[in-house]
């Protein structure tokens, strides 16, 4: 009888050693702290729920504790688990195309066509990627690391990832976290910058309606804008060819059923996917490090910067420009990319100002521009750097 | 009409840039190289069975997988004596990794397995080696000086087009199946740590190509949209003057009988048929691009009371 006894004794101690309360470390649990932190935002603020919640339980998977010594091939670092399937669509870098696929079918070009000097702006907000890119190499990150950090300036988490997967796999984790906890806090970070910058009057500045385009333009641009900014730097092929690809299927009025599919249940399936193998990412052991925190204040670093360079550039275009085609610097902020919510800015801020000046429509067009800018700048980055 | 010759002017634009950029195309294109060749084989790589022979390295320089099945391996010792090994099929390690080699042996012993040849390679005397595809395509070719013993003659870096004569010292080392040159640094991350540590260049450079990027799409588009505009407005004023010509002739011939007799016809023709209304109203929803994105936004963050 004592003999089965110690047998079962035994048998429970060794299934604690099983267990995630044997295996925790005070890193899992500040892990766990910062994915509930994460479903708060979600739920109870609204940012970015669609990101926040996959993602804020990700870090909740990735960082139950389990005896990693006993093989059990259920940790997303472990080959041939399940989280690690799923975590191969981010490490060979094929989710982020897939989104950028959704993102050019839900993606309307028509302001950016029917006043194409807003490019620019997306241009211009590209200074995050770089700004934050210098930083980081005076921080000690190697040109590789400082690269794929200073993307997150560029405010595209699909882009992020795919190039962090290239550049620096390792800090992959740290920068789609920031990246994403970035794009939900823009309108936290955007405003204060854009009102520093800005006078009244300038806020308050109305800009001419835009024309009518036609859908000979809308056609013509995903196929001009693949073909040009793809011979330019072939390397953001996967990123900008998905993209006007996707916007091809939305524009062409005959594959509406693809577009449909490419806007909706596909972009649904791979946001779902991709925001819980990126959180889960962050295993305690992998994600707590000083580089993390690195990372983390030069993303908050790069979106200053890329709303600030937005916000300037149009007060210097503004100096060029007739009166008549001056555009408010209130949208300035929005080539920033992280569609719509930094165009979605400009309107609100606008509205503040002036209950009847509606930017939502012209912030759309730096904001799409800042897609493509930042998807040409990742191509640059991979370019030179890989 | 107006868009056919649209299309037409960007299918003659395409055309003209492919033309340009086709005049800057090379040559080049196997994908399978002959990368490393030893002839006199001494004290150097064995094989499974323990024996020193003359190997002839092979490379797949393509990011893709190749299949060496059914690929020829044609040595010439002498003029006129080509010996033709071909690469048997079903073994599954016949299929070459991207950027990665794979090692025949010339031993002349062919039923020791797949990567052992049919021939043997003349020790100090040149000799020509050719791969050929499934196809009898030559893919590549190359002669081989005469080498001394443990001496090979190899592409300088995988893939190459200089060859050398690795004789096993420390800068140029004999490298069976593994690549000609080791690389142990990333040169281009090198180079900007040296000239470019505060990374500055990097920054104006890439801004550069961004700006120019989006500069000729802004470029191309003012000059699209306003040839649209105009070549509509032409097209509208034209419909409004043949409009206005027919209204005038209309006037001069018709009188108001021909008039009323018209319409009195497309009352008959259409007056029954609405005899008995359905009492349905049926209205038609305009799809505006921007409400459709309204729907996909989320809701604004807001401070609950």
């Amino acid at each position: 009888m004592g003999e089965f006894v110690s047998f079962i004794a035994n048998n429970l101690a060794d299934f604690w050693t099983y267990t995630g309360f044997c295996n925790a470390t005070p890193g899992h649990l500040v892990m766990i702290l910062v994915g509930l932190f994460f479903i708060y935002l979600a739920i109870s603020k609204e940012f970015e729920p669609m990101l926040l919640i996959p993602i804020g339980f990700g870090i909740l998977i990735g960082n139950i504790p389990f005896n990693i010594e006993a093989g059990l091939k259920v940790g997303i670092y472990e080959e041939g688990s399940v989280l690690n399937i799923l975590y191969q669509g981010v490490t060979a870098g094929w989710y982020p195309p897939l989104i950028f696929l959704g993102i050019g079918a839900m993606t309307d070009f028509s302001a950016l066509i029917s006043n194409p000097k807003l490019l620019l702006i997306g241009a211009a907000a590209q200074f995050g990627i770089f700004g934050a890119y210098m930083i980081a190499l005076e921080m000690g990150f190697n040109p590789m690391q400082a690269g794929a950090i200073g993307i997150i300036g560029g405010a595209d988490g699909p882009t992020a990832i795919f190039l962090s997967s290239k550049l620096a796999p390792n800090l992959m984790g740290a920068i789609a976290v920031s990246a994403y906890s970035y794009m939900a806090l823009v309108p936290v970070i955007q405003p204060p910058i854009m009102r520093l910058l800005t006078t009244k009057k300038e806020r308050v500045m109305r800009m001419a309606p835009p024309r009518r385009v036609s859908h000979t333009e809308k056609v013509m641009f995903p196929i001009i804008g693949l073909l040009l900014t793809c011979f330019l730097v072939p390397s953001g092929l996967p990123l900008l060819g998905m993209l006007f690809f996707g916007n091809l299927l939305k524009e062409s009025g005959v594959t509406r059923r693809l577009a449909e599919t490419a806007r909706g249940p596909l972009i649904d399936t791979i946001t779902i996917l991709l925001g819980l193998t990126v959180g889960a990412s962050t295993q305690a052991s992998e994600f707590l490090t000083w580089d993390s925190i690195k990372i983390f204040m030069l993303g908050a670093l790069s979106f200053i910067i890329a709303t600030a360079s937005g916000v300037l550039f149009v007060k210097l275009f503004n100096l060029i420009l007739p009166k008549h085609k001056r555009i408010n610097p209130l949208i300035g902020n929005a080539g920033v990319s992280a569609v719509p919510d930094s165009a979605r800015i400009s309107q609100i801020l606008g509205l503040e100002y002036d209950p009847t000046n509606y930017l939502l429509m012209h912030a759309m067009g730096p904001n799409v521009a800042g897609v493509i800018g930042s998807a040409v700048a990742a191509g640059i980055l991979l370019g030179f750097l890989m | 009409m107006l868009k056919m010759n649209i299309y037409k002017r960007i299918l003659t634009g395409l055309f003209i840039v492919l033309g340009l950029v086709s005049c800057n195309q090379h040559d080049g294109t196997s994908k399978i190289l002959l990368n490393e060749v030893l002839t006199d084989n001494a004290a150097n790589f064995e094989d499974d069975y323990g024996i020193h022979s003359a190997w002839i390295e092979v490379f797949n320089k393509s990011y893709n997988s190749v299949d060496l099945a059914g690929y020829f391996l044609k040595v010439s010792n002498e003029p006129g004596d080509t010996i033709s090994y071909i690469i048997p099929k079903g073994d599954v390690l016949t299929v070459v990794r991207p950027r990665q080699h794979a090692l025949f042996w010339a031993d002349a012993k062919p039923n020791r397995g797949t990567f052992h040849t049919n021939f043997t390679l003349n020790n100090g005397h040149p000799c020509w080696i050719g791969i050929y595809d499934s196809g009898n395509k030559l893919l590549d070719e190359i002669v081989v000086p005469a080498l001394k013993t443990d001496e090979s003659y190899a592409r300088v870096q995988d893939a190459s087009k200089e060859w050398e004569i690795k004789s096993g010292s420390t800068t140029k080392y004999v490298t069976p199946n593994t690549n000609n040159q080791t690389i142990e640094k990333n040169e281009k991350v090198e180079k900007f740590e040296q000239h470019d540590s505060d990374g500055i260049g990097m920054s104006l450079t890439a801004m550069l190509v961004v700006f120019s990027g989006l500069i000729l799409l802004y470029i191309i588009f003012r000059i699209l949209g306003k040839a649209i505009f105009a070549k509509s407005e032409s097209t509208k004023q034209h419909v409004n003057m043949k409009q206005e010509e027919t209204t005038n002739k209309c006037a001069e011939t018709s009188s108001n009988e021909v008039y009323a007799a018209i319409a009195m016809a497309l009352h008959e023709e259409f007056g029954g048929v609405h005899d008995i209304e359905s009492n349905i109203l049926t209205i038609r929803r305009v799809h505006s691009p921007w409400s459709a994105k309204y729907d996909a936004l989320r809701v604004i963050p807001r401070k609950k009371q």
